[in-house]
């Protein structure tokens, strides 16, 4: 990889799903839903997978969540990856009800060095959306809500 | 008595009549092109035919030679019937199934499925896949590069829905480490306890090293033909009974998250299939051999193949009643072949030459994939 790009994997958007990335650099997560069945659809696609209607609309969405699954990266892996070991990789089920995956990051969206203990990272634990500045791609990731006290 | 119209109703049946393997290891020092010749050669030896025979090839697509680059260097004069199966290591039973089909419905006489990886020393496909394109820029960028890693956000939610102890794969690890310690031709030799699975460190946390296939050169070969010319052959034959094949909705390769039903796999699908081809049910299988690339596929698939009910896994396995699986030592303690190794010796176990040799083996399953669109297969000791 170029210099600009210390050798994490970047999207390679194409005509059905660049709008996800250009509305990640505003800051916003939008996610297709069916203008005619109203089914949120995860991940991109062209085509409803439930009622087969051509060009879901893509929707802004809070990205508020809970988390379905995680996992903890340790080694060996690409060395921009390994460098930052252990990290969480969250999978984010949205109200929504679609899932995506994200990093665990801190409020300002900078990437934990964890393994998921102290921000006691669990199955059904609601997370929010920040945004990760990874080499210039913004991506989506989530941060643990603050809990009820 | 079984009711098998839909199978035997067809007028071939296909048998499995030669299998072979190069030794495996960390280094083969060929290219996959000549140990899959050379693996091809062995098999045909095995059954007593030449490649003068050979009129049908299948592979993986993941396979580097193609059927047209290992027809030209072999000689073959004309094939028949050719094709490939997508999706890994899903694709093992169904490439299988592909060659007993051309079989069955008299399109190829003789057919040859091999699988040639050099995966230990030509390196590891994932580190050099940076443009993430499709699926895989939702995912690569975050580090879910390695299949250990899509294999884990599963293995966590089925340690939340199911209650999983970490015995529970480690009693997999550990047992298919003694059946690879009668296996000469295994590549991990050395005892494993308990402790040492439970002592091995985290790769993609929950899932340690000792849950993980081995990384192997190999090269295996397998040939089949049909039954009727499968008597004269040398070696005893492994009649195909049946197969299935199955996706399940909203499919990827691995990382399968965004479907309805989380954690659900594509075998929840090819079981139905599997058990209404062959006329068999979960208690007529003798031994089984599942796909095996994490440890968490093995109670899986008793699940999901109808051997016991959802979550029950645990005990059927930990109480004795469950069919001795993986007995070469799978892909996690014999050599990780993309599966090729559980279909060969799911053919030595019907032959009665295993080096876990299970007693009056009627019928062999041997499954595939299993976290990727796959099938399942099942060989046996009598024909149709």
């Amino acid at each position: 990889m170029s210099a600009a790009n210390p050798g994490f994997p970047v999207p390679v958007p194409d005509a059905d799903t660049q709008p996800f990335w250009d509305a990640c650099a505003r800051g916003e997560l939008l996610i297709q839903r069916c203008g005619a069945c109203g089914r949120w659809l995860w991940q991109p696609r062209p085509i409803c997978s439930s009622c087969q209607k051509p060009d879901p609309v893509w929707t802004r969405v809070s990205g508020d969540g809970v988390v379905a699954s995680w996992m903890v990266m340790r080694p060996p892996t690409l060395p921009a990856f390994a460098e930052r070991v252990p990290f969480v990789i969250l999978l984010v089920e949205l109200t929504e009800g679609v899932r995506l995956i994200g990093y665990l990051v801190d409020d300002q969206g900078r990437l934990l060095t964890t393994d998921g203990a102290a921000e006691r990272v669990a199955i059904g634990a609601r997370v929010a959306l920040r945004f990760h500045d990874q080499a210039g791609t913004p991506l989506p990731c989530w941060t643990m809500a603050a809990r009820r006290v | 008595m079984v009711t098998r119209t839909p199978r035997a109703a067809r007028r071939r049946q296909a048998a499995v009549v030669g299998i072979y393997a190069l030794p495996f290891s960390k280094n083969i020092g060929m290219t996959e092109r000549r140990a899959g010749g050379l693996a091809i050669l062995g098999a045909l030896d095995d059954a007593g035919l030449t490649v003068a025979d050979v009129d049908g090839m299948f592979r993986y697509v993941w396979e580097g030679t193609t059927e047209m680059e290992m027809a030209r260097v072999l000689g073959v004069q004309n094939l028949r019937m050719f094709g490939e199966v997508d999706y890994g290591g899903g694709a093992g039973a169904p490439t299988v199934s592909h060659a007993a089909l051309a079989i069955e419905n008299d399109l190829a006489d003789v057919v040859v499925v091999w699988r040639a990886r050099n995966r230990s020393s030509g390196g590891r496909p994932w580190v050099s896949q940076l443009h993430a394109t499709g699926q895989d820029q939702f995912e690569r960028p975050y580090g879910l590069v390695r299949p250990v890693d899509g294999m884990a956000l599963h293995t966590r939610f089925w340690i939340h829905r199911y209650g999983w102890t970490p015995e529970v794969l480690g009693r997999v690890a550990v047992t298919q480490r003694g059946h690879a310690r009668r296996n000469p031709a295994a590549l991990m030799q050395k005892p494993m306890t308990m402790d040492d699975y439970l002592g091995s460190r985290m790769i993609a946390d929950p899932l340690r090293l000792f849950d993980c296939c081995l990384e192997t050169d190999a090269a295996m070969a397998m040939v089949l033909t049909s039954a009727e010319r499968a008597v004269d052959l040398k070696t005893p034959p492994a009649y195909v009974t049946g197969f299935g094949m199955g996706s399940g909705p909203q499919m990827t390769a691995m990382t399968f998250y965004y479907g309805e039903r989380l954690g659900e796999t594509p075998s929840r699908y090819v079981a139905p299939e599997l058990w209404r081809n062959t006329g068999l049910t979960p208690r007529d299988i003798d031994v089984v051999q599942f796909y095996d690339a994490f440890t968490p596929q093995i109670p899986l698939g008793f699940e999901e193949y109808g051997f016991c009910g959802e979550g029950e896994s645990p005990a059927y396995m930990a109480d004795g009643a469950a069919p001795p699986y993986n007995t070469s030592g799978g892909g996690l303690s014999e050599a990780y072949v993309h599966g090729f190794n559980l279909l060969v010796e799911g053919v030595r176990q019907v032959r009665g030459t295993s080096t876990s040799q299970v007693a009056n083996v009627r019928h062999s399953l041997v499954t595939s994939g299993n976290v990727v669109p796959t099938g399942a297969i099942v060989f046996s000791k009598e024909p149709w």
